[in-house]
């Protein structure tokens, strides 16, 4: 028999139940909708993360104390976490260590609220430099002007805050000159920053930076820094630099075992790499959950296949009498199973598709983030090539049993 | 060597479990070109078995079956479905239309498992379709149809390919006497028109139409003689 014929019979064979066709698919559809949507959100999501984390830009590079976590249980970095103090930063800023470095900026972590008046807010506040805000990220005051590195000198007490922070305590009443409360201390603010949304993984609207020093000193009285963000100069070999910082800390803090230092150097590179390992094992194994339901899906497709070569006995005798030769009927039935499949992985590749599109428009609105649109042509080529197998997987069965059958019986049977 | 059908002590016996039952006991006949042949019997007396092995869907216990000429015990499966194809034209008591295909549908059936090309279908079916007088009915289903214009359609599908011999069982079973004797009168005429016709049948005015009946009983062949009269009696 002709593919072609052998195609329009299996077509009109499903047309002429086609209500049973569709609830026959609905599992099939449900599968692929998993699939597609797992991997659309999964992709969207890292490419979400990658541009923020890459909006550091090439040429930054981030160092923290402690050592770089080799598992879960892995307590060195909390040890360690106070290994980055001042004499470091001196150390690094001095061209005769590390020629290749345009800036370096500390920064440390302040928990706790800020005040104006009765208004309270818990903002993300740092301790840091103006000039990272500048120069690494490219954000300047929308009113007011950045604190200077006599004010970081000098631990002044003054902040710059986010936009939404300004909101928050301030409304509609300007905030420049105000003074704010963090911890028992007032903070003169000195610049609003723009609105501005996520950035590399914290949202620049519901921050409060203070001079990293006014931070150490006047506020947790420490001596050390949860992060530096060093910038190599244009041009500079990013790797030649991250050597040269590494080697330079080790002199300072006396270690000779690369093994034992108590701090890392992350580039960009580096973070990309260790998002991207962690959001593809995250969708693998998601995948893999959204296959259990494709199987079952294939086992519903086999299931009412095979009541559908009980119920067409007599079909098959009849042809199997006129000239069908087993694997005519087998292709026939295979045929049709391999359709019902296909057509499940292609509404379902539609629908998840429509969802996706969905959600992205709904993280846009709602959470202001800049969320990808991703059509992943590979989980699209994944569901529907997964979804014909399964066709074929499940379609055997059913096929070879009406491929078996017996014209005699089958044109007798009653 | 000019037979058509040649049988030689053809048997059928049937083991279910572990009892065998002989369905068909060393048969011997041969049927020439353009002959027709009425096989008479009543129920469980072989007609259907033989009917089986006639239409190449079985194989003799036994004895040796040659189709045109040659002995079919040397072909394989394949081959076998090939010639039921190819030579062989089916009609059978309950039509076996597909009820979800047109007339056309139904009559270009067995052309799909053939070698001829698909431009030529609509073509030959059309032309079947009113050698039996249905051309007027080509895109309607068969639960449109009567019961004698259904069975008309199942012989016009007999004949798409062309067949050496036409093979019908108890093609009036389920049709009144005025439908029996169109249908019967029509398998009458493709036999004056030149085609090989074996009706299997248990009721004698269907029979009656053969030349030449052989008569069935417990498996055994008990007379094989020319019909005394043809087609003059056809009363139900």
């Amino acid at each position: 028999m002709r593919l072609s014929i052998a195609a329009k019979t299996a077509l009109a064979a499903l047309r002429g139940n086609l209500g049973r066709s569709l609830l026959t698919i609905l599992g099939i559809v449900i599968g692929i909708v998993a699939i597609v949507l797992v991997v659309a959100i999964g992709q969207g999501a890292q490419s979400l993360i990658l541009s923020q984390v890459e909006s550091i830009g090439g040429n930054a590079l981030v160092i923290r104390p402690g050592r770089q976590p080799t598992g879960a249980a892995d307590i060195a970095n909390t040890v360690y976490s106070d290994s980055l103090k001042d004499k470091d930063i001196i150390a690094l800023s001095n061209p005769n260590n590390v020629p290749g470095l345009a800036s370096i900026d500390p920064a440390v972590i302040v928990p706790g609220n800020v005040s104006y008046q009765n208004n309270i807010f818990r903002p993300l506040i740092f301790g840091w430099t103006a000039d990272a805000m500048a120069e690494i990220f490219n954000i300047y005051p929308a009113t007011g002007s950045y604190f200077t590195n006599d004010d970081i000198k000098q631990n002044a007490k003054v902040a710059i805050i986010g936009w939404h922070v300004k909101d928050q305590l301030f409304g509609e009443s300007p905030a420049i000159n105000q003074l704010v409360t963090v911890h028992q201390q007032k903070m003169r603010v000195v610049a609003v920053l723009p609105k501005t949304g996520q950035l590399s993984g914290f949202n620049v609207d519901d921050i409060v930076i203070l001079p990293y020093t006014t931070a150490q000193k006047e506020i947790l009285g420490i001596d050390y820094f949860q992060e530096v963000i060093a910038k190599a100069k244009p041009g500079a070999d990013i790797n030649q630099v991250a050597a040269d910082v590494k080697a330079t800390l080790r002199e300072m803090h006396n270690i000779t075992d690369p093994a034992k230092d108590d701090f890392f150097v992350l580039t960009q590179q580096d973070i990309v790499d260790r998002i991207s390992t962690v959001t593809q094992v995250l969708t693998i194994f998601l995948v893999s959950i959204a296959a259990i339901s494709l199987l079952v899906g294939g086992v519903g497709i086999m299931n009412i296949m095979l009541v559908s070569v009980t119920e067409r006995i007599k079909e098959i005798g009849l042809r199997k009498a006129v000239g069908a030769s087993q694997r005519d009927i087998m292709q026939q039935f295979l045929l049709e199973a391999v359709f019902l499949t296909f057509s499940g992985g292609l509404i379902g590749t539609i629908i998840a598709i429509s969802i996706s599109l969905l959600i992205v428009v709904v993280i846009r609105t709602q959470y202001n983030l800049d969320w990808p649109l991703t059509i992943p042509l590979g989980a699209i080529a994944l569901g529907v090539g997964m979804a014909v197998s399964v066709g074929l997987l499940f379609g055997l069965y059913p096929a070879r049993q009406a491929a078996k059958k017996d014209p005699i019986d089958a044109l007798r049977h009653e | 060597m000019s037979s058509l059908i040649d049988a030689r002590r053809l048997t059928k016996i049937y083991n279910v479990e572990g009892v065998a039952t002989n369905a068909l006991i060393e048969a011997n006949f041969t049927i020439q070109p353009g002959e027709f042949v009425s096989i008479m019997g009543p129920s469980g007396s072989g007609k259907s078995t033989l009917l089986n092995l006639i239409g190449l869907l079985d194989r003799p216990t036994s004895g040796q079956y040659f189709f045109g000429g040659e002995d079919v015990a040397d072909f394989s499966d394949q081959e076998l479905t090939r010639l039921r194809n190819q030579k062989i034209g089916f009609i059978f008591q309950a039509f076996h239309l597909l009820p979800r295909a047109t007339v056309m549908e139904n009559v270009m059936l067995p052309l799909y498992y053939s070698s001829v090309s698909p431009r030529e279908y609509h073509h030959r079916a059309q032309a079947v379709l009113e050698q039996i007088g249905m051309s007027h009915r080509l895109r309607h289903l068969p639960y449109q149809l009567s019961g004698g214009e259904r069975q008309r359609v199942a012989i016009a599908r007999a004949l798409i390919n062309e067949p050496s011999l036409v093979l019908a069982d108890e093609p009036t079973g389920n049709l009144d006497s005025q439908n029996g004797k169109m249908v019967m009168d029509l398998i009458d005429e493709l036999h004056e028109q030149g085609h090989t016709v074996i009706v299997i049948t248990h009721e004698t005015p269907t029979a009656e139409y053969a030349g030449r009946i052989i008569k069935l009983y417990d498996g055994r062949i008990v007379s094989d003689a020319p019909a005394e009269h043809t087609h003059q009696h056809y009363t139900k």
